[in-house]
């Protein structure tokens, strides 16, 4: 295992779900793509899969239950974030006939969708090289609303470094970490720290990018 | 441009609208309004802004202890520091008024995100338990054309709702708050920045109901950090 620097660099401005994109969860989705293939799409709901995310095996380092894997850090950091506002129709055909697009399976969605025109996503990471090269070659875009062109990947760098960041660098929290095991924390908030993310399952954690001190 | 200068730059805007716009005349007839609907009747406050507008409106033009009616949405829905806040805002405009709380008792549950048909049914029977004949209600034409179509007064089986503000602009209701100082709460101005004056409310927060409007995608940017605070109960 390796201390490594992921950057991503996009085509297209970034959408957000959440002020950040974890690491391991990219790694993750990428493994439950390969372990699922098309029925990934087809799944009746997502409750197998949290099953399934848990025991999946990601080729990142652990500190106790986390994975050593940074939250995105986007560059340049003063880019903002706007909105953009659109009306979706769901991502699939519709049928002959009539359809009810007020309500029901074909209802119109008008979503707002935060996004930031980030140049790059820069994550820190311990993990074995060429499978987290292998497995982030796979990931064509990142963050939210990818189906109308947000997160567009143009190039993704894997690099090997001499230094650990991926959990805390220079005494700040890298990713949430749960303040039990932490000696001290500046701030703190309840929320997932592991994979799958969406699972709803929440601790009272560092904030990201806030200072701590690691238990020994 | 930073936060304090972009809020200066627009207080500036509204305080010129509430005179270009008889902001001021808009408010003494929304009061003439009220009057009519206060025996037997009750102003229903969300906190959010058109609420908190027509509270202060009715309680410097019409009666100072008036009752208000409140309703806590409950942890996962409303985070505490907003409720806390709304409460607050409450008595700073309403110091002398009956206060009424009722707590939506799924509030502290995920269900109350997932689920919203127990919250209308509860919801409407607390309101006829209160057993008030009139409802006030902050409600505007300008924001639906279904709130348009409902009309300033509707008749319900139990009770009458009235809409003291329902010819008020968006620009008109932050004129009248920049105008009074009206408290609301500050998720207003965060949201407000990305989203437009025009366009912000306050809603219930992580909520599936809106997840048509997109709103609750709003909610994990910004609202991030009581995503999951209810867990902490």
């Amino acid at each position: 295992m390796q201390p490594l620097e992921v950057v991503f660099y996009l085509k297209t401005p970034l959408a957000l779900g959440s002020p950040w994109i974890m690491f391991d969860s990219l790694l993750e989705y990428v493994k439950l793509r390969e372990a699922l293939g098309e029925k990934f799409f087809s799944l009746p709901s997502r409750a197998p899969l949290k099953k399934l995310d848990e025991s999946l095996e990601i080729p990142l380092k652990k500190w106790r239950d986390i994975y050593i894997a940074s939250a995105s850090i986007f560059e340049p950091s003063d880019a903002g974030m706007y909105v953009f506002s659109y009306f979706k129709r769901g991502d699939f055909p519709f049928p002959s006939g009539r359809v009810r697009r007020g309500s029901g399976f074909f209802k119109d969605f008008y979503l707002k969708v935060v996004y930031t025109p980030v140049q790059r996503v820069r994550f820190y990471a311990t993990g074995e090289p060429e499978e987290v090269r292998r497995l982030v070659s796979k990931v064509s875009s990142i963050g939210k609303e990818r189906n109308i062109g947000f997160g567009f990947v143009k190039e993704v760098e894997v690099r090997e470094v001499g230094y650990e960041w991926g959990l805390v660098r220079g005494g700040e929290a890298m990713r949430p970490i749960p303040v039990r095991y932490l000696k001290y924390y500046e701030d703190a908030a309840y929320m997932p720290y592991k994979p799958p993310y969406w699972s709803g399952e929440s601790e009272l954690c560092a904030v990201p990018f806030t200072r701590v001190e690691l238990l020994e | 441009m930073n936060d304090r200068e972009w809020l200066e730059k627009w207080r500036e805007y509204f305080l010129a609208w509430y005179d270009e716009g008889r902001v001021g005349e808009k408010a003494e007839e929304a009061a003439e309004f009220s009057k009519k609907y206060l025996d037997g009747g009750v102003v229903s406050v969300s906190g959010g802004k058109d609420s908190m507008v027509m509270l202060h409106i009715v309680v410097s033009g019409c009666r100072r202890d008036v009752p208000v009616f409140h309703w806590d949405h409950g942890p996962a829905l409303m985070p505490r520091e907003v409720e806390n806040e709304i409460t607050h805002n409450i008595l700073a405009v309403a110091p002398s008024a009956k206060i009424i709380i009722k707590k939506y008792s799924l509030g502290n549950s995920e269900k109350a995100r997932e689920d919203w048909r127990p919250w209308y049914r509860e919801f409407f029977s607390t309101l006829r338990s209160l057993g008030y004949r009139h409802h006030l209600l902050g409600i505007r034409a300008e924001e639906s054309s279904r709130r348009e179509a409902r009309g300033r007064v509707v008749r319900r089986k139990h009770w009458t709702e009235a809409h003291p503000i329902y010819h008020f602009t968006w620009r008109d209701v932050w004129a009248y708050i920049f105008k009074h100082n009206i408290p609301v709460p500050s998720t207003y101005y965060k949201y407000a920045k990305l989203l437009g004056w025009d366009k912000v409310r306050l809603v219930t927060f992580f909520d599936k109901e809106f997840e048509k409007y997109g709103t609750p995608q709003l909610d994990g940017v910004l609202m991030w950090r009581w995503r999951y605070e209810f867990h902490r109960a």
